[in-house]
């Protein structure tokens, strides 16, 4: 895979007293996110019991970590590090695991996302589900074809999930049907409703307020409370739509 | 069953330590808003110190007992009454069938707690009993099991009466000084006149306080430039400041992930003490290290280590 940045771009810092951030320029990037997750997947794979949570987002990756398991593991290993210290430790095992891999050495980057396949999910653009796209038709002057065209070739990053269980923020959506958030948010978006916000595209995994132009919907339940379910989607998986009919639509309704 | 809500209060929940290690997944981590109460009145009944608990705003929900209990009251107080006789806070009781435990009026905090002894007979959640925004409702129904080898841990009678645990915990919890907080990513964005004038400024938590966040009501503070932040993972205690200058505070059901600027956290042994200030207190902030707020942390950890 390649890395368009020096290694030593990565920043340290302590989040209050119980997280870490990881963190690379402040930029929506393919390259950043890429990196963001490689990270992550390295510092997993150490399986630290004192760490609570990896959260990757855009150019992040926060470690939360349990304070009390940190230094009784600290004196079991007589280590005796600061959290910091700590944190270097790892950035720096990871730095020499990536230059390796750019000097030619054969341990490739775990699974590079370029490796991983597409998720493809469903959408039915039908004006019914679709409530928004009269805006960009007018605003953006361009025909509802041309919308469901453009949106469903690309491919799209996932940059961080939040606001609710499961909800994926994706990009970058071509420029040519961006459009902003409604100046307020409707009282409810209905679960598996496809938003655009500027250059972020993004489903709704379940009913909610929201403030996103809607253009579409997929019969796909992207969250499912079942414990082996959650969420379908994580940063650093790459996403294309396709587009169905609404009978096609009907067929594979999981919200039923 | 065994504990009936009878009348049901306004934003009252059962709450455990919460859900960790799905926040990647945008599921948020939900848990007690001042675990320093709530597990004191855990360890007093000899309960593992991040048990369920029932989590109690004021006014409050009414129970019923349908068999008997040891519980306890811990944090705020809301003046506990088992069949209309008064009951002590910080202290192991027994009910029996057919008790009745009110709630008559807020003296003191914001948060109250009852613990139970045993453990709670419902499904967790991805190893949690916290849900978010599921309040308890009128006619709801828990259970807990009694377990022999908690009651073994409970701290006994004579060293409740006189406990130095509970009196640290209490005079730690409702303690006035400042809030001690670390700086964040966006603290060198605010200008400098703003940096003085957080720190010495008299705050107030805002009307709109919930277990989402708390606003601060106060000096409104401002960034040196307009600056949009990518959205980043946030934690508890987190001090974002909004496009308008106010302050937020995030608190146990905060989202995943935040975009507004960062200014600080406020360490983890204080949030109790925000969590439980009233809309009156005036509230103030000082500047920590994590060492210092490291050293606290498990201080008061300590002071929860199980007697067996």
């Amino acid at each position: 895979m390649k890395t368009n940045f020096e290694n030593n771009n990565w920043e340290l810092k302590i989040l209050g007293d119980h997280a870490l951030v990881f963190s690379l320029e402040e930029k929506m990037s393919e390259d950043i996110i890429e990196n963001i997750i490689a990270l992550k997947k390295s510092i997993e794979a150490f399986h630290f019991d004192f760490i609570k949570e990896l959260i990757p987002s855009y150019h992040t990756l926060t470690l939360v970590y349990d304070i009390d398991v940190f230094y009784k593991n600290n004196i079991a290993l007589k280590n005796n590090q600061s959290i910091n210290e700590f944190g270097n430790t790892i950035l720096n095992a990871f730095k020499s695991s990536t230059t390796n891999i750019e000097t030619g050495n054969s341990t490739e980057k775990s699974t590079s996302i370029q490796a991983e396949k597409i998720i493809k999910i469903p959408v039915c653009y039908d004006e019914c589900f679709g409530i928004d796209l009269e805006n960009i038709v007018s605003k953006n002057k361009i025909s509802i074809e041309e919308i469901i065209k453009i949106h469903s070739e690309a491919t799209y990053l996932v940059y961080c999930l939040g606001f609710l269980p499961g909800f994926a923020y994706m990009g970058k959506v071509n420029t040519a049907i961006q459009i902003a958030r409604h100046p307020s948010p409707r009282k409810e978006v209905m679960a598996g409703s496809i938003g655009i916000a500027g250059m972020q595209t993004g489903i709704y995994p379940m009913n909610s307020p929201g403030g996103w132009q809607i253009i579409g919907r997929t019969p796909l339940k992207i969250f499912d409370k079942a414990p082996a379910i959650l969420g379908k989607l994580e940063a650093g998986n790459r996403i294309q739509f396709y587009p169905i009919s609404f009978s096609e639509f009907e067929k594979l309704n999981e919200y039923k | 069953m065994a504990i009936k809500i009878i009348k049901n209060g306004i934003s009252d929940t059962i709450q455990d330590i919460g859900r960790y290690g799905y926040q990647h997944l945008g599921i948020q981590a939900n848990g007690y808003l001042d675990y320093q109460s709530a597990s004191l009145a855990n360890t007093i009944l000899g309960n593992p110190k991040q048990s369920p608990v029932f989590e109690i705003h004021f006014p409050a929900s009414s129970f019923t007992f349908t068999k008997s209990y040891t519980i306890c009251i811990s944090g705020a107080n809301f003046v506990p009454v088992l069949n209309e006789k008064s009951i002590a806070l910080d202290t192991a009781i027994e009910v029996k069938e057919n008790d009745s435990l009110q709630f008559l009026k807020p003296i003191e905090g914001r948060i109250s707690y009852i613990a139970i002894q045993g453990k709670i007979k419902e499904e967790a959640w991805l190893n949690s009993h916290s849900f978010f925004a599921k309040r308890i409702q009128k006619d709801d129904q828990f259970e807990w099991e009694a377990s022999p080898s908690m009651s073994k841990n409970m701290v006994q009678h004579h060293e409740t009466s006189s406990s130095p645990m509970m009196n640290e915990i209490r005079s730690h919890v409702f303690s006035t000084t400042p809030l001690q907080f670390i700086p964040g990513p966006a603290w060198k964005d605010l200008t400098e006149a703003s940096q003085k004038l957080f720190l010495s400024s008299e705050y107030h938590i805002g009307m709109q306080a919930n277990r989402m966040g708390y606003p601060l009501k106060g000096a409104l503070l401002q960034l040196s430039k307009p600056n949009q932040y990518l959205s980043a993972a946030v934690t508890r205690g987190t001090l974002q400041l909004l496009p308008n200058g106010e302050l937020m505070v995030l608190m146990a059901d905060h989202q995943t992930i935040g975009g507004y600027a960062n200014l600080g956290q406020i360490i983890l042994v204080d949030l109790p003490r925000l969590a439980q200030a009233s809309n009156q207190t005036s509230i103030h902030f000082r500047e920590t290290n994590i060492d210092t707020a490291h050293k606290l942390y498990q201080q008061i950890e300590k002071i929860f280590i199980h007697r067996s």
